[in-house]
């Protein structure tokens, strides 16, 4: 694949993880991630002075996580992801690819009068590439904003 | 049967102590007096010592009676609280919510501070002051401050307060022994929530609401013993209720067997303590939560969430700690949501200027599991610090005939 045509598909992974989520499709999202994926929330908090880590969950984890959200109350505001893709560098020993992208999280009430930026941050994101199809390794969704208020069952 | 506006109003056919109406929890005038009545005259945890453990370690506090507050520990090892605000002009000393500063310097006019509160510099104070002022007539304004109950601080920003010992009186009488063990935050978050702090504090004092938890339903409500529990109230309205033993495995994909718990507590312990005005913990072991809140306005509240592990313990052991509470207590997981959910939906159906309803707080069930004691525990004694019944705020108590 020319570098060209792999930058194209590994943002088109990232962007996809987002609309997957967006459209709770959770198995669609969980298609995108490798057996070994990891998802990390961190932020660094100034009250502590140090990073900290607000989910850390494998793929299992992730995946039971996700089957628990439906038989739990949730608000029905459907959450929409905004990332934008800055950097992609590849290691090519190790056949991973690794990406910066900004994103924003809005979340817009189900009678679509109000629409509220929710969050800011970053997903440090490892993508593997090693096969023909991408598919996350690991992604550590790096927030600015730590007030979530009501705060999301669903992943960012 | 549905109700017109005249049957809708009416108070409920309880005892006034079992509800109360609705306007405590949306009218300015009484959220301002429950500052000043309430909020400026009670001890408050400000933080923990595991966040200032080093010499001058600071911490900031935002006290609910508006005042920003310095958590410093000394270089003798104790811990004080002063007023953030230079004695010269009243500036803001210190920025950051945390750091550590060995003389605290207000950026204004270079006056300097030590972790006593003494003024240790003023920038050519004799040439302007002659021998009128001097650095010992200005020192900072210093709060009342303890360490106690679990290695929390607390302060409280009026001087002729009771001790926090008789303000706590037996309160954590059944938690004596996991509170006694060096602790260490590690998950810290804040939640603005548009609510009000009451709302919050209800949920925290009542286990009626497990029905929405679907984890909590999987793991107590159904399980043998649940609705055995009881309320203990205590004086101040602190409210304390039995332990059980949580069933984690009834929970999808948690069924493997635990090991890990908290040092003095059974297995998948659960115990809770809620301190009046707004304080609960909150062990359900593994995991380890504290809540306290700032009151920001009738319908908005700043609520903090510590999460706690056992100060010096293994990575493994903090890292299934860490994992117990981020799955339900995090701001991704999946009890947090539930709660904070609840009491916005309240805070919208209760808004100021909207005809007069009451909430109800008139369970009883032998002050066992799901009765609302703790409520109305609650409000007893927000009654008689604020002198108005909170089943009807309008009208005044006459406290002095009480």
């Amino acid at each position: 694949m020319s570098s060209n045509n792999m930058d194209k598909a590994v943002s088109e992974l990232i962007y996809r993880s987002c609309l997957l989520l967006d459209d709770m499709d959770f198995s669609g999202y969980l298609n995108l991630c490798a057996p070994e994926f990891r998802y990390t929330v961190t932020a660094y908090s100034p009250e502590l002075l140090k990073d900290m880590v607000w989910q850390d969950i494998d793929k299992t984890e992730m995946q039971r996580h996700l089957e628990l959200v439906p038989k739990h109350v949730s608000d029905p505001s459907p959450l929409s992801r905004r990332p934008t893709v800055y950097t992609i560098s590849y290691d090519d020993e190790n056949k991973v690819a690794n990406t910066v992208s900004g994103f924003e999280v809005f979340r817009t009430t189900l009678d679509g009068g109000n629409t509220v930026l929710l969050a800011i941050g970053k997903y440090y994101d490892v993508v593997s590439v090693a096969s023909k199809e991408p598919k996350l390794l690991h992604r550590n969704v790096k927030l600015d904003t730590r007030q979530l208020g009501i705060g999301s069952q669903v992943p960012f | 049967m549905a109700r017109n506006s005249t049957t809708w109003g009416q108070a409920p056919k309880l005892p006034p102590t079992h509800f109360v109406d609705a306007s405590i929890y949306t009218d300015e005038t009484i959220f301002k007096e429950e500052i000043d009545k309430i909020f400026n005259r009670i001890w408050l945890i400000s933080c923990h010592e595991s966040e200032i453990e080093k010499a001058y370690d600071y911490r900031l506090f935002s006290h609910p009676g508006g005042k920003s507050l310095i958590v410093m520990r000394g270089d003798d090892g104790g811990v004080r609280c002063f007023y953030n605000t230079c004695s010269h002009r009243n500036n803001t000393i210190l920025r950051h919510p945390a750091g550590n500063a060995k003389r605290i310097t207000c950026i204004f006019h270079h006056w300097q501070f030590d972790c006593y509160g003494n003024c240790t510099n003023i920038p050519r104070e004799k040439a302007g002051y002659g021998d009128r002022i001097g650095k010992s007539d200005v020192g900072l304004r210093q709060v009342k401050c303890e360490v106690a109950y679990g290695g929390f601080v607390w302060v409280n920003v009026d001087d002729q307060c009771e001790p926090l010992k008789e303000f706590i009186g037996d309160a954590f009488s059944d938690m004596e022994a996991e509170l006694k063990i060096p602790m260490q935050v590690f998950h810290y978050h804040q939640a603005v929530v548009n609510s009000n702090y009451k709302l919050w504090h209800d949920t925290n004092r009542e286990l009626y609401h497990d029905y929405m938890h679907y984890h909590n339903r999987q793991t107590g409500l159904s399980q043998k013993g649940y609705f055995d529990r009881v309320y203990h109230t205590y004086r101040n309205g602190h409210v304390q209720l039995d332990s059980m033993e949580i069933q984690y495995g009834s929970y999808e994909g948690y069924e493997g067997q635990r090991r890990l718990t908290w040092p003095g507590a059974p297995l998948a312990c659960h115990k809770l303590v809620n301190i009046f005005p707004g304080t609960t913990f909150i062990l359900r072991a593994p995991s380890f939560r504290v809540d306290t809140m700032t009151p920001l306005g009738p319908n908005k509240v700043l609520i903090e969430f510590r999460g706690l592990g056992i100060k010096g313990e293994s990575a493994q052991d903090r890292g299934i700690r860490l994992r117990d509470h981020n799955t339900l207590w995090g701001p991704f997981g999946l009890n947090l949501h539930e709660d904070l959910l609840a009491i916005e939906g309240q805070s919208r159906a209760m808004r100021e200027g909207m005809e007069r309803i009451y909430t109800l707080h008139g369970r009883e069930e032998n002050n066992t599991t799901h009765d609302e004691i703790g409520m109305r525990d609650y409000y007893r004694e927000w009654g008689r610090r604020m002198g108005r019944p909170a089943f009807n705020p309008v009208e005044r108590l006459n406290v002095a005939a009480e």
